[in-house]
């Protein structure tokens, strides 16, 4: 089962699938008609897919299991519970604390739910599984369109990284503490996720940065958050920003190549 | 869904009911009945905790699958000990008779265990797509939200997996049955 140049290659899944349109289709059966070698790589995909992949067992779930997932289910319930009591028996403390929570909120150099806290977690959640891409694909341009397509009311362009031998991903039409990001991902060596966003702002927004740099005259605000490293930059109207569980200075590295000064 | 117990009924009724399809998935990524059993715990732990995420109507079998292989991925990438790889041009070498024995000894196999062997062979970066497609019936574009790339990374993996399983089974195809006529690939 070799490919070459004169031989249909993965194609032949394709076909298999049912991922060709009729045209295509039509071509690659005429092919097949008059080429054995093909017919035989068909019918060994369509073997391994059809007979070899059905004769795996199907292994019973352990009853533990079942059991342990249903008490966790329960643990998690009870601990909403409490909460849900806590917070009911202390909301006179609470309404007397939010004018302080408030004035924390909107402060620079609050600690409370900063711009860089927020783009942390949206790391973490793209990173879990929790936070999904509308758009997977390894275009920049298909992504950029994604974004032009939601409305993103500022110019933006979804470059390549494969030098620094990270690919893209794709994309998401995103809300930054309320504002409209363009969310886009890249995956590096190791499987190190790179999350990008980019929003209409300044960085003065920002609390205050201990890590500033400057790199071809553009500067840097570094952050960190637990392990999630994040670098931010302004480009014209638009604050960018990198953030990665990668080592730290791979990250300001990366938002060096990726900078763009406008 | 402000009601817990009727959020709880409806994480019940669309979630519990892919365990079987989420253990036999995760038991194939790990190898390991303990380590298969305590990621499909926090797959759930994790889904139920967002499910208020969660659109009802879509499809929770990709979302599940998603934060399987996302637990799955964490702990194997992150702690680096990612399952054992081969260099894929040994993969057709055939396997030896003790590594049979531990296999079919570890994955407990009560019956020809062929194409088990081969498959927990292959890398992982091709085993996966195949369990998601071949295996649990997803799509090409389910695989790829699933995986986090793109349909065309999904499409070439598979392709490569593919062969890359024919090729070792070869020999147990032709003994069942499949392509008598054929002689076996150089």
């Amino acid at each position: 089962m070799t490919d070459n140049a004169s031989h249909l290659g993965a194609t032949l899944q394709d076909l298999l699938d049912e991922r060709l349109d009729a045209a295509r289709q039509t071509e690659v059966l005429t092919h097949l008609a008059g080429c054995p070698q093909c017919r035989s790589e068909l019918e060994a995909l369509r073997w391994v897919r059809d007979v070899a992949l059905k004769q795996l067992p199907v292994e019973d779930v352990p009853p533990a299991l079942a059991a342990r997932v249903v008490a966790a289910l329960d643990v998690t319930d009870k601990q909403t519970v409490r909460r849900g009591w806590r917070r009911r028996t202390m909301a006179a403390a609470v309404l007397a604390a939010a004018a302080v929570v408030l004035l924390l909120l909107v402060s620079p150099s609050s600690n409370g739910d900063t711009l860089p806290n927020a783009v942390a977690r949206d790391f973490v959640a793209y990173r879990d599984g929790t936070l999904p891409l509308t758009l997977h694909t390894s275009d920049g341009a298909a992504v950029q369109r994604l974004f032009v397509a939601g409305g993103a009311p500022f110019a933006m362009r979804v470059f390549d990284l494969g030098m620094m031998q990270y690919q893209l991903v794709g994309g998401l039409v995103h809300r930054l503490r309320g504002r409209p990001s363009a969310l886009f991902v890249y995956r590096g060596p190791g499987d190190r996720n790179l999350v990008c966003q980019m929003y209409e702002g300044q960085l003065a927004d920002l609390p205050r940065s201990d890590d500033v740099r400057k790199h071809n005259g553009i500067t840097f605000q570094v952050y960190a958050a637990g392990t999630v490293t994040l670098v931010f930059w302004q480009e014209g109207p638009v604050v960018c920003v990198l953030a990665s569980d990668a080592d730290a200075e791979a990250v300001i590295q990366l938002a060096y190549a990726k900078a763009v000064k406008v | 869904m402000s009601d817990p117990d009727e959020r709880r009924r409806q994480f019940e009724s669309i979630a519990l009911p892919l365990m079987q399809a989420l253990y036999n998935t995760s038991l194939r990524l790990t190898a390991d009945g303990d380590e298969a059993a305590d990621i499909v715990q926090e797959t759930f732990l994790r889904a139920y905790r967002t499910f208020d995420n969660f659109r009802l109507g879509t499809n929770a079998r990709a979302w599940l699958f998603t934060i399987l292989y996302s637990v799955f991925a964490n702990r194997y990438h992150e702690a680096k000990r990612r399952p054992r790889m081969e260099v894929v041009e040994q993969l057709e070498a055939p396997a030896t008779p003790e590594s049979d024995i531990a296999l079919v000894a570890a994955w407990g196999s009560r019956w020809n265990p062929e194409v088990e062997r081969a498959l927990r062979r292959l890398p992982e970066d091709f085993r996966t797509p195949l369990l998601l497609i071949d295996v649990e019936g997803l799509s090409y574009e389910e695989a790829a939200t699933v995986l986090g790339c793109a349909v065309g990374t999904v499409g070439s993996r598979l392709f490569r997996g593919r062969k890359l399983l024919y090729a070792m089974l070869q020999e147990y195809a032709h003994q069942a049955g499949y392509g008598k006529d054929r002689a076996p690939d150089p």
